[in-house]
């Protein structure tokens, strides 16, 4: 029950009620007392008094009765209307409060400027989400930060190491065990700069080279890319339809998803798979299916696989040497081409669904 | 050729200033803008490694004050933070490269070579090592009396490390020049594409030419 009708019945209640005493209060101010002033001077027989008594009151009830049940009706509406009115603002409130998610924390609610008790609360709820909003920006400022910091050591052990390598007289053990560390060096830095990047375009701070582009031309290059990546652990690679589409979006950003969806197609593959795409439209979007023969995932895992690093079963049998952002970054560059991206995964076949607005003549 | 490396961190300014004596190159450091800014103007340097993050007055605001006074030197720019839009600014603001940190050595030592000839490269239409050619006007690549058959892809990293014989091209720079990405797909596609030119060019050869190094890049050369 909804706190409206709560109010509402209780209102009518408290209505009926006081209907009701004002019933008996008239009751006995206007007929009888007056009658027991009579009694008290005349002297009239009581059989005809009690008989008399009994006609008042049923036709008291009654009058009561009929004259009170549409007063009761009418506050029952009135109520209806009356709570309904004073509960809009908090119903704008509540709708307006559900849009606010990570992203638009910085948005502010509109206040009605009355000082009423909403006028209160939407500035409480406004303090609240400025406060949400500047914790999340300090995490990010930290996170951009410690990833920028990271960067300088970095570059020093990179540096440090590489020069060791190119000592002419350096024992091959030596030098195996250089190019090792110069291998996690740059795992490490695929990691940061993957880090950066996401939290670069958490902040808005990424700005996507929008132009209009054929969708078509890039999935043929990855296919090409992708033929060549499959090549040493022997899949089969088949570009089952590919329609001349054009998008507007931003060339570098798509290759990279693209790349990026392909390779883990083949990473994530068995011997003599198959890595599938097709290209086509599907209303108003472009739809783009990369399919791989690979283990499927498990449901419960399915929903997470976006998550920053999260890594499933697949991951840890076999390649390890992503970062763990990948799909991550997939997701952000789909998203920030106002497309969607979808992982669906049966029984040895997993497929990514990627769909992205066609271009409408403008430039988004 | 005498190169200007402006680096407050001194680890990296040291490492830097090594890997280009190596290579040949006379090197100065200074730690901050002011000190770069007045070096540059007692001393003609070829190159000026640049970079951003300084003490004072940053890079990108030595660089347009350098503009400003006319200076045409040719300038690399080094940056921690490494996003796209960096790089634009920094290229508008009159910078000739950029190299985002942390970098491979051998990527920066590349890039400084590329800035110093910048204009004096090889004229010829047939680029040449050991006995094998490729013509860059009819994309034809030969090796001995073999014939050698190349994808677009495969032509334009052939021709990437023929231009820039027995020095060891960085991924990066690889990824860069032969995919026109400005960002790590973080792939091993330039690994299986070597793999794959390698099997073409050297194949069949006792003198291999395509060389890996490992953790760095490749190298194209005659063996020593």
């Amino acid at each position: 029950m909804t706190v409206r009708t709560r109010l509402t019945l209780w209102y009518a209640g408290i209505m009926f009620v006081s209907l009701l005493a004002m019933g008996g209060l008239s009751y006995y101010k206007f007929v009888q007392e007056p009658r027991n002033h009579v009694l008290r001077t005349a002297n009239v027989s009581s059989d005809l008094i009690v008989e008399d008594e009994n006609e008042d009151f049923s036709q008291t009830l009654k009058i009561l009765f009929w004259c009170g049940l549409p007063p009761a009706f009418l506050a029952l509406g009135g109520g209806w209307w009356l709570i309904r009115k004073s509960f809009a603002p908090v119903a704008a409130l509540t709708q307006a409060v559900e849009r606010i998610n990570e992203s638009n924390l910085n948005a502010q609610l509109s206040r009605s400027g009355n000082g009423d008790e909403l006028d209160r609360l939407t500035e409480v709820f406004n303090a609240m989400t400025a406060r949400l909003d500047s914790s999340f920006q300090r995490i990010r400022e930290f996170t951009l930060h410690a990833s920028h910091e990271l960067k300088t050591p970095l570059t020093i052990l990179h540096g440090e190491i590489e020069t060791e390598l190119h000592a002419e007289k350096l024992p091959p053990a030596q030098r195996e065990k250089f190019a090792s560390q110069l291998d996690e060096i740059q795992r490490l830095t695929k990691i940061v700069d993957g880090l950066t990047l996401l939290t670069k375009a958490d902040a808005g701070q990424i700005e996507l080279k929008f132009a209009a582009l054929a969708l078509d031309e890039i999935v043929n290059d990855v296919f090409a890319d992708a033929q060549i990546l499959a090549k040493p652990a022997s899949l089969s690679v088949t570009l089952a339809a590919c329609e001349k589409i054009s998008i507007s979006g931003d060339r570098h950003r798509l290759r990279q998803l693209l790349l990026n969806l392909a390779d883990n197609a083949v990473k994530y593959n068995q011997p003599g798979g198959t890595v599938g795409f097709c290209l086509h439209r599907a209303g108003a979007d472009a739809e783009l299916k990369i399919t791989n023969t690979g283990k499927s995932i498990p449901p419960e895992t399915l929903p997470r696989v976006f998550e920053r690093f999260y890594r499933g079963d697949a991951a840890h049998n076999s390649a390890t040497d992503g970062c763990g952002l990948g799909l991550s970054i997939a997701e952000w560059i789909v998203r920030a081409h106002h497309g969607d991206i979808r992982i669906a995964s049966t029984e040895n076949l997993t497929t990514v669904t990627i769909r992205l607005p066609l271009a409408s003549g403008k430039i988004i | 050729m005498r190169i200007l490396v402006i680096e407050d961190e001194k680890k990296t300014a040291s490492f830097i200033r090594k890997a280009l004596q190596a290579e040949g190159f006379a090197v100065d450091v200074c730690g901050n803008g002011e000190d770069a800014l007045a070096a540059v103007a007692a001393t003609p340097f070829d190159a000026l490694l640049l970079d951003i993050m300084l003490p004072g007055r940053d890079g990108l605001g030595v660089l347009s004050q350098l503009r400003e006074r006319g200076n045409k030197i040719p300038v690399l720019l080094l940056s921690a933070r490494g996003e796209v839009n960096e790089r634009v600014a920094g290229l508008n603001a009159g910078a000739d490269d950029y190299l985002p940190k942390p970098f491979v050595i051998a990527e920066l030592v590349a890039r400084v070579r590329a800035l110093v000839r910048r204009g004096g490269e090889t004229k010829s239409t047939v680029l040449r090592l050991a006995n094998l050619a490729l013509d860059t006007v009819t994309h034809e690549a030969q090796r001995g009396e073999n014939k050698i058959e190349l994808t677009v892809r495969e032509y334009r990293l052939l021709e990437f490390l023929l231009r820039n014989p027995n020095r060891i091209c960085g991924r990066m720079s690889i990824i860069e020049k032969v995919w026109d990405y400005d960002f790590d797909p973080g792939t091993n596609l330039v690994d299986v594409y070597m793999r794959r030119l390698r099997e073409k060019i050297d194949d069949g050869f006792e003198a291999k030419l395509l060389h890996t190094v490992r953790g760095i890049g490749y190298v194209l050369k005659e063996a020593a």
